[in-house]
């Protein structure tokens, strides 16, 4: 078994040879290329998954991976760039996630592209085959720089497929916002992988073998240094006297300017504008982009470097307030949206920010839980919100539904599974992640530090808002009377769309039975399968990416105590939140005809409705100062800047245009200048050299 | 025995005569003239001090120098045949057509 690991590199590369055979037969030769590309993705896909699970198997018994596979700029004394593969339990897990879901949307996308006749199918499996690609090398990326590298590419992959029907209004605008959005903190995250390098002259994220360093384990030492454990590393104690700070602002300033990028990415307030939009892509992308790839990203690389910011308590405290108040904020945003996919647009967003309040208030495992879970169910409940807009004729809207229960069994039942978990309802998976997250929040909140009570407060309400909506969205999809024609006779589904929701249906309902801490806690089993496949080795180099090395850090750097609370009460009252927030939407909106009981909201309705007029602002603010800035700026350059440099050029242009005219093509003028310089050559050597 | 410096300015009074004709002159032919002359004027300062230093190797460069002006004049005279051809005269300031 132990050759697994060897394969990892196949993993990204079989969907990137897919999206070469889409792209290129899809061009040359469209008609070798069967289904427009589907096959070669699904075929590409499922080779991933299982070499994903091969290696998975290999990780559990132990054997991990950390090397570098191509060195592309190699500087004597330096750094140097290189692309390297990296497979840990966090990883590992990862990796499946990714393709398994990725195999099931291309499943899917039989039934929602090719069934529905849609054009251009092979630009669109290749753009699948790219996305696919980027998100997996970028979860085996072991170093920032490659990490980076392709964040971007998953930022390319969306815009592309966001804007994928381009000739209509609306998505290549939502296209372009979602690059523009996530680019504008990808800028930050650019600045922060200069910074670690020069910082610590690597961006490694665990060293392996002689002489390696990783910048986590070098942050962790110069921290103890400053507190009169150990030395400094040279170079970092060199670098902190360049910028003038201690180690810890200056390690704040640099994991703050790398959430930049992750607060892009994972749709985190104030960056969370572009997702809502992002609904204008095919129905199957958006499930890639919310539960595997794109925004999944964000959250997976501050996990990936946990052993930084497990050091800085400040960064921390913002993670998990940004956190908290996204998964409030956006979870009251989704109560009063319309149209199916907006909702869980915006029910994605809050559920991110539960995973960044559990990775700032301590709860790693808790996090990569809810990453896990999520992963399954969001791509569940987009799928199913796909088969039921291929039944309704691509009609979104939620008031024109009702009904669909008894038409579509088995998109109802898959979908009830996902919503159950997005709710929180025991024993579906969301219910013991989410949990998980809010006791950790809870216990490390009430061990001395309010800001993560604040932030664990936000997260709770939450909970109430999260049932209400996802209950609504469910009652008034699938019960009551049908609302319209196509809800009477909807348009039925084949194999290939119940196919992938059945698989993520049972997912969606079992997966949480990997982590039952609650249970665990009162049966004294020992059940927390991930814990103690995230705990770490002991004694080798990978223990630094193990959990019981970030709880050390956790509690002796960032000051982090958890407070002694038994899980049963705070579980308890998320149920009872969850319970009553889906209660009250199926009070309100059950029945043959409900009523659009948000409209008696009055203004807070218009607020919610215009998602608290963050886009107004975010225009306004470019059009009323980032504008004016930039032309104020150019007009410096062109007048300040380019003013001297053309004055300077003038000067020559000027006195070149007057001595150009010696030279005016009669010889004899020529013979007279090569005869008076000789003349005055002689002189010259003549009065210096001493002849006269 | 003729003194050295005779020659000298024999030789440099050639050369003057030859700088003279090219500064002056208008004709592509004279012109050719002319720097045959100071071609000469080199010429016989070469022999000169291969006479005087009893060294016969300038001699016999001279007579390939000779050689080579000949051979120069054939190249000349077929410049001044295509600037006849190109401006129906061989006045050299008429043919001002490369400069700027």
């Amino acid at each position: 078994m132990a050759g697994a690991l060897e394969f990892i590199p196949a993993i990204p590369l079989l969907p990137f040879a897919s999206f070469l055979v889409a792209l290129l037969a899809g061009y040359f030769a469209p008609k070798l290329l069967p289904k427009g590309g589907a096959i070669p993705g699904i075929v590409a896909t499922a080779g991933s998954l299982v070499v994903s699970v091969w290696a998975f198997v290999t990780v559990s018994q132990g054997e991990y991976i950390a090397e570098s596979i191509y060195t592309w700029v190699a500087a004597p004394n330096a750094f140097s760039l290189h692309f390297g593969v990296l497979v840990d339990p966090l990883a590992a897990m990862m990796l499946v996630i990714v393709s398994l879901v990725a195999f099931l949307v291309h499943v899917f996308s039989l039934g929602y592209m090719n069934d529905e006749g849609e054009g251009g199918l092979h630009r669109y499996y290749a753009g699948l085959g790219l996305f696919t690609f980027s998100m997996l090398a970028f979860v085996v990326a072991d170093n920032l720089l490659m990490a980076f590298m392709f964040f971007e590419l998953v930022g390319l992959c969306s815009y592309l497929l966001i804007g994928f029907h381009f000739r209509q209004q609306g998505p290549p605008s939502a296209a372009k916002k979602a690059f523009l959005v996530t680019r504008f903190g990808d800028y930050f995250f650019l600045i922060g992988v200069v910074a670690v390098f020069a910082t610590f002259g690597t961006a490694r994220f665990v060293a392996t073998g002689e002489g390696a360093h990783a910048f986590p384990h070098m942050a962790e030492q110069a921290l103890a240094a400053v507190g009169g454990e150990g030395t400094m590393p040279a170079h970092v104690a060199h670098f902190l006297d360049v910028v003038g700070m201690s180690a810890q602002q200056w390690f704040s300033v640099v994991g703050l300017l790398v959430l930049g990028g992750v607060i892009g990415k994972s749709a985190q307030f104030p960056l969370h504008t572009w997702l809502p939009d992002a609904m204008e892509g095919p129905t199957p992308v958006s499930a890639l982009i919310h539960a595997a790839t794109m925004v999944a990203a964000g959250v997976y690389l501050v996990a990936r470097m946990y052993g930084f910011y497990a050091l800085l308590p400040t960064v921390l405290a913002i993670i998990a307030l940004v956190g908290g108040f996204t998964a409030l904020f956006a979870a009251t945003m989704g109560v009063v949206k319309d149209e199916l996919k907006q909702v869980l647009a915006y029910s994605t967003i809050s559920q991110y920010g539960y995973m960044m309040l559990g990775l700032g208030t301590g709860g790693y495992i808790a996090a990569s839980f809810h990453l896990l879970t999520h992963a399954f169910f969001k791509a569940l409940l987009f799928l199913g919100a796909g088969s039921v807009i291929i039944a309704m004729h691509h009609n979104e809207n939620m008031w024109d539904m009702g009904g669909l229960r008894k038409k579509m069994p088995v998109t109802y039942y898959t979908f009830l599974s996902g919503s159950l978990a997005l709710a929180g309802i025991v024993p579906f998976a969301g219910f013991w992640s989410k949990d998980e997250i809010l006791y950790e929040a809870l216990i490390y909140g009430a061990g001395d530090s309010p800001i993560l009570l604040a932030a664990y407060a936000m997260g709770l309400l939450a909970v109430f808002f999260t049932g209400f909506y996802t209950f609504r969205m469910v009652v008034l999809t699938f019960h009551g009377e049908p609302r319209s024609d196509t809800a009477e006779d909807p348009h039925g589904v084949r194999w290939n769309v119940k196919f992938p929701l059945v698989v993520l249906g049972v997912l969606a309902a079992t997966v949480g039975l990997v982590n039952m801490t609650p249970v665990a806690e009162a049966t004294g089993l020992h059940i927390e399968f991930l814990h103690t496949w995230l705990a770490g080795p002991e004694g080798t180099a990978f223990s630094a990416l193990g959990y019981e090395h970030y709880h050390h850090l956790l509690e002796s750097f960032a000051g982090y105590h958890a407070a002694d609370i038994a899980p049963f009460v705070p579980a308890a009252v998320s149920l009872a939140l969850a319970l009553g927030g889906a209660g009250l939407a199926w009070l309100l909106y059950s029945g043959p005809a409900p009523t659009k009981h948000t409209e008696k909201l009055g203004a807070a309705r218009t607020l919610l409705y215009n998602n608290y007029y963050q886009d107004e602002y975010q225009v306004w603010l470019a059009k009323g100062v980032t504008l004016p800035l930039a032309r104020g700026a150019d007009t410096f350059d062109q007048g300040v800047i380019d003013g001297i440099v053309n004055a300077v050029s003038s000067i020559s242009l000027f006195s070149g245009g007057r001595i150009r005219r010696i030279q005016d093509g009669i010889v004899s003028h020529y013979a007279t200048m090569l005869t008076l310089g000789l003349v005055a050559l002689l002189v010259v050597f003549g009065v210096t050299g001493g002849w006269f | 025995m003729v003194p050295m410096e005779y020659y000298l300015l024999l030789s440099a009074a050639v050369f003057c005569i030859g700088v003279f004709g090219v500064l002056t002159r208008r004709s592509a032919l004279l012109f050719l003239m002319s720097v045959e002359l100071m071609l000469n004027a080199a010429g016989i300062n070469l022999v000169a001090f291969s006479w005087f230093h009893g060294n016969l190797s300038g001699q016999a460069f001279t007579l390939f120098v000779m050689a080579l002006a000949a051979a120069e004049v054939a190249v000349g005279l077929g410049i001044i045949l295509t600037l006849y051809r190109n401006f129906d005269d061989i006045d050299v300031t008429n043919a001002t057509t490369m400069r700027w």
